[in-house]
């Protein structure tokens, strides 16, 4: 077993991590081109930056009107997020393991706030988990990921919170190492591929909104019926085909009458 | 255009592992990631990227001086190719060299700090200055593409002619003064390559490789982009380059002759079947299959002779660079993985470019046709999750970066623990000291030690228990003789003594964490228990050297650290400096069995081919009598 | 002009040398690398004492050339020989190229493989002792007195007076009296000393000598090229202005002077 804990602790954490490090910034840069590319073959184009801004900022700000609509949702979510990025971060067990192989270390939590962090984590996992699985609005808006995620995030802060605070046997300590690698290894790989990738991507999120908007309404859904693909994949609500698609030239001419108008 | 587009997937994957290695090597400098060392200072970096991509892109030179010297205008449509891979490929070489160079942010001071005599920095500022002259001998053809350059272009254009001769005469200098190099090494270069005609040597199979090299990039984009290959116009450079590959057999030939060197070509020794098959490769098959036309003038012959006359001449520059050299010590140079991996990357980022400059740019007669150059191309679609990938612009933007970053994850997990921590120390077992009144100390087992006089030690400690423990400090669980190679386990490197994973392994101690450290506290060598809150009898009594508790010094520094402090105490208090010498101890190997006196002491144990003392009767009953153990060091000599 | 005298046969190999040469360049302690040779000498190690059959200890450092090799070779001249005599190294100059460990006949500049900024290490004779009027620190600390630091002319008159009263003692010649021009560095030895070099005699020749011829034909060639394809390219242009002009050329032809 201590060979696999080794290699857990070698090859595949340094594969997984750079791969989540790279991956991160791959899936940062692509979306940035990609709106730049979008913003440059929209008709329109006018953008409230500053608009932009300050959604963006509010939504990564706890006062914002979500607090206030859904209090205890916001609240749990909120700590979850701080035990996730922080307990792992500044844990003084990890640092130590940078000091070892690279030589540099940062800032760590004395144990008794980290084992705080991590208990938020993990029992925010377990809400947010319970919360997709009765609360009716969210359940409709899930995809099966969204369920696991929570899960499979909450097995390594819990199998390190036992391995710290817990007399065990050599066995089951080395077991639950094995858990705690490989399972954050996964997590590290899948990261910058599916919706965790958020963690880069929220700075972005209202920008892309904003964007969109520029396209008429049930663009992607004519593409999909031009190519003769208009079966749609099962996890994604059935297109709105009924709403009349705006017509390009029309939304050219509404512009330029608008132009004429503020020229004169 | 799949080919293309897994063409492009395999070099973006190479820059990807290339990208991890050069991490490494700039953070942990060139031991970690190079198998370069004192006895051989210059590798693959210099024989492939700097000597090999220098000659490589000699067909820029070669091709200028065809069309706008001696205006074979037929040529015209391989022009632009040459000059651009002739530019690329010296900016490979820049890249390579920046690689190499201990501190690559210093390469300009070659341009401040001026050294004449030097061939390297002659070779430096011709490399420089014909960049530049390659650089502006391709840009009118991306200024095309630009209507605000139209003035450049046409000022480039009509300074074509003085540019071209330029480029030639920088290109002769440095293609030769790149044999230059090696003139000061004639102690170290094989004399089967060390010529006072290297430089000139250099510059023939420049020539020749620079032809074949065109000849090549024309195959493998024909190949690539499907298009029709020019074979006419390369069978014609195929027939001069014939004669060039004869004059250099010639030269090469000529020069052993003179030099009376032809002797060493009876030797027995590897350099001489490499000297033959670099021959054969970049000079005999090369002419003799070029001078049959129909070799000359079909594809499959084309693509059998120029890939040969190439893996030949880098052979040439790779052997002269540094794999023929009369090894210094006794190791022999291969490239470690990371080297090749740098080297392959950054070729694969020269060829990247020059896809994207032929896609782009009026570089052939013909464009290439490639759906990913033309951003109103109808979206792909993932049959699979119906996703769209978009333009096959953005399609090949999220391929080739996905290929890139898994291959650079693939790097740092390839890269070993020890090329990262750049120790670069292999580990050095130690084995048993031998013997009992005279005891042999020769950590490492490899027949070179000191002798100890055991006897003589404890008698001047005073004879009783309490000089035992002026040495021995610590004595492994459950024994009472522990020698000091079972904690010192290393020759030069500290060991952990405490072994952490046999006492958390549950095949070995199968502790609990919490039996040594505290709950809740963070779990470190400084807030566990102590060894001797378990293990009551690890110290002698009367111990003076304190243990600390995970950590035991290297075998040497613990013996150093043992026996110098009271040496020199003794050789000031006695006035006997010799006490405190080196050479007090460590003496030679072979004296030692001559010297009647040791003679007595020590044996030779042929079979075995150490040294070991004779075993005398121990002078403390019950002590067990220590067996030579099976060495598998041997006595060779030492340089 | 500076320099040192090593009789091998006064040598008991108690390499206090190298002690005392740690000592004076504060050196760090020295662990066997991957990348060592087995002289003795590294990066952290400036002098050693090989042991050579029959007692004799031979002293390895650099040899302090009177036309160094490496001081030729370096690009952008961190290599200097001093006019006291020693070959000094400008580690602020330096590029990192190792052309200088290429170039030495002797093999000795070694180099910091380990470390992300990497220098070229050799003995420099102490350079900032001599400086001040002390001798380096080998030569001080050498008990038997088999390693003297002095004038080059005095050591080489003082060496060929050891080999004229004893010449039973020493195989009669002086290395580095006249080696590749001369070496700042002297041995007597009543052994063959031609393994410092691989085993080679390498000539009364200096080494960057060999470069020279090539470095001085450099300018000739250039412009001799230079002159030579403006020549060939008038001659051809001229020739194809005064042939007569025929219509041959293809439609694909006439794209590409467009270029023109």
């Amino acid at each position: 077993m201590q060979a696999w804990i080794d290699f857990g602790e070698g090859p595949l954490f340094r594969f997984s991590f750079v791969l989540m490090l790279l991956g991160l910034g791959r899936i940062f840069v692509l979306t940035l081109v990609n709106v730049a590319e979008a913003y440059r073959r929209s008709p329109d184009k006018i953008l409230n930056y500053r608009e932009i801004r300050h959604k963006t900022i509010a939504w990564l700000i706890p006062t914002s009107r979500l607090w206030r609509k859904r209090p205890v949702y916001s609240g749990i979510s909120f700590l979850f997020h701080l035990g996730l990025i922080l307990g792992p971060l500044f844990l003084t067990a990890h640092v130590n393991l940078w000091k070892l192989s690279v030589g540099f270390a940062w800032f760590t939590l004395p144990q008794g706030l980290a084992n705080l962090l991590t208990l938020a984590a993990i029992i925010g996992a377990l809400a947010l988990f319970l919360m997709r699985v009765f609360y009716s609005p969210a359940r409709a808006l899930s995809r099966r990921q969204d369920y696991a995620w929570p899960l499979l995030l909450a097995i390594p802060f819990l199998t390190g919170y036992l391995m710290v605070n817990n007399t065990l046997t050599a066995g089951a300590y080395q077991a639950m190492m094995l858990v705690h690698l490989y399972t954050a290894a996964f997590i590290m790989l899948l990261i910058p591929f599916t919706k965790i990738a958020h963690c880069v991507l929220v700075p972005l999120s209202q920008l892309v909104t904003a964007v969109s908007w520029k396209f008429p309404a049930g663009t992607g859904a004519r593409v999909l019926e031009t190519l003769g693909l208009s079966e749609r994949p099962t996890w994604v609500d059935k297109p709105r085909l009924d709403i009349a698609p705006v017509k390009l030239p029309d939304l050219i001419k509404v512009q330029s009458q608008k132009k004429e108008a503020k020229a004169s | 255009m799949n080919r293309v587009r897994n063409f492009k997937l395999f070099l973006w994957s190479l820059i990807g592992l290339g990208a991890a290695v050069a991490t490494a090597r700039f953070m942990f400098g060139l031991g970690a990631t190079t198998n370069l060392s004192d006895a051989v200072p210059w590798g693959l970096w210099i024989g492939f990227d700097v000597m090999s991509g220098v000659a490589l892109a000699a067909g820029g030179f070669v091709l200028t001086a065809t069309v706008y010297i001696f205006r074979l205008e037929k040529f015209h449509g391989i022009v632009r190719a040459a000059v651009l891979t002739a530019f690329l490929g010296y900016v490979a070489v820049a890249v390579g060299l920046l690689f190499d160079l201990g501190l690559p942010w210093n390469i300009w001071h070659m341009i401040v700090f001026w050294n004449p005599h030097s061939p390297l920095f002659e070779v430096g500022w011709c490399v420089m200055l014909y960049l530049t002259v390659l650089l502006l001998e391709f840009l009118p053809v991306p200024a095309e593409s630009f209507s605000s350059l139209a003035r450049v272009r046409t000022l480039l254009v009509r300074l074509r002619l003085p540019l071209v001769i330029a480029g030639i005469s920088l290109s002769t200098l440095h293609q030769s003064s790149l044999g230059s190099l090696f003139l000061i090494m004639p102690s170290h270069v094989h004399p089967l390559w060390y010529s006072p005609l290297l430089p000139v040597i250099f510059f023939l199979s420049a020539i020749a490789l620079g032809l074949m090299m065109v000849t090549l990039e024309g195959l493998i984009t024909s190949y690539l982009y499907r298009r029709p290959p020019e074979t006419e116009l390369l069978a014609k450079l195929g027939r001069a380059a014939r004669w060039i590959f004869l004059i250099y057999l010639g030269v090469r030939f000529t020069d052993l002759v003179v030099r009376g060197q032809l002797e060493h070509l009876s030797e027995g020794v590897w350099q001489v079947k490499m000297f033959w098959v670099e021959i054969a490769l970049s000079a005999v098959i090369p002419s003799i299959l070029l001078f049959i036309s129909k070799v000359r003038n079909t594809l499959t012959g084309l693509w059998i002779v120029a890939p040969t006359a190439v893996v030949g001449i880098v052979l040439n520059r790779i052997n002269v660079g540094g794999l023929v050299h009369q090894q210094r010590g006794e190791t022999l140079y291969l490239p470690a993985w990371t080297e090749i991996i740098i080297s392959a990357a950054i070729v694969a980022g020269a060829a990247l470019a020059f896809l994207y400059m032929v896609e782009k740019f009026h570089v052939w007669e013909r464009h290439p046709v490639d759906p990913e150059a033309q951003p109103k191309a109808m979206p792909a679609f993932d049959i699979a999750s119906f996703a769209s990938l978009g333009s096959p612009q953005i399609r090949s933007r999220t391929v080739y970066s996905l290929a890139f970053i898994f291959a650079a994850a693939l790097g740092f997990s390839l890269l070993s623990q020890n090329a990262l921590s750049s120790r670069g120390m292999d580990p050095a077992p130690v084995g048993k000291a031998r013997g009992w009144n005279e005891m042999w100390i020769d950590g490492n087992l490899d027949g070179f030690g000191t002798s100890f006089a055991h006897q003589k030690h404890f008698a001047r400690g005073g004879g009783d228990s309490t000089s035992c423990a002026i040495c021995h400090h610590a004595n492994l669980p459950h024994d009472r003789f522990t020698g000091c190679y079972q904690c010192h386990r290393d020759m030069y490197s500290a060991t952990d003594a405490f072994r952490h994973n046999w006492h958390a392994s549950p095949a070995g101690a199968a502790l609990r964490c919490f039996d040594c450290h505290r709950l809740g506290e963070v779990k470190s060598a400084a807030t566990a228990k102590s060894c001797s809150q378990c293990h009551q009898d690890l110290k002698p009594s009367g111990v003076v050297i304190a243990v600390k508790n995970n950590q035991a010094a290297s075998y040497t520094e613990a013996m150093h650290g043992l026996c110098l402090g009271c040496h020199k105490e003794q050789a000031a208090a006695l006035n006997k400096a010799d006490l405190a010498r080196c050479g007090n101890c460590h003496r030679e190997r072979k004296p030692l069995v001559d010297d009647p006196v040791l003679a007595k002491r020590y044996e030779v144990l042929e079979s075995k081919g150490v040294i070991v003392p004779k075993v005398s009767e121990p002078r403390f009953p019950g002590f067990p009598v220590p067996t030579p153990p099976e060495s598998q060091m041997s006595l060779q000599d030492r340089p | 002009m500076k320099a040192i005298l090593t009789d091998t046969t006064l040598c008991i190999g108690c390499r206090d040398c190298v002690v005392a040469c740690r000592q004076a360049n504060t050196l760090e302690p020295e662990v066997p690398r991957r990348w060592e040779t087995r002289d003795g000498l590294s990066a952290r190690n400036w002098t050693s004492v090989v042991e050579r059959p029959n007692h004799v200890y031979v002293r390895k450092q650099c040899r302090h050339c009177l036309d160094p090799a490496c001081a030729s070779a370096c690009p952008v001249g961190a290599l200097r020989k001093t006019s006291e005599g020693a070959v000094i190294y400008d580690s602020s100059k330096c590029m990192g190229c190792r052309y200088c460990m290429m170039a030495c006949p002797y093999g000795i500049p070694r180099y910091d493989w380990d470390r992300p900024v990497p220098y070229v290490r050799k003995c420099i004779l102490c350079y900032g002792r001599i400086k001040q009027g002390k001798p380096p620190a080998c030569t001080e600390a050498c008990p038997t007195k088999a390693t003297i630091f002095g004038d080059r002319d005095t050591l080489l008159q003082e060496a060929h007076r050891r080999l004229h009263d004893n010449p039973k003692r020493y195989a009669g010649k002086v290395w580095g009296e006249s080696e590749v021009g001369g070496t700042s560095v002297l041995y007597i030895s009543d052994a063959n000393l031609t393994f410092l070099t691989r085993g080679r005699e390498l000539g009364d020749n200096t080494i960057p000598g060999r470069t020279a011829s090539a470095m001085h034909a450099v300018p000739f060639a250039f412009v001799g090229m230079a002159a030579t394809m403006s020549g060939i390219s008038w001659i051809i242009s001229r020739r194809m202005d005064l042939q007569p002009k025929i219509p041959k050329e293809k439609p694909e032809d006439q794209k590409d002077k467009r270029d023109e």
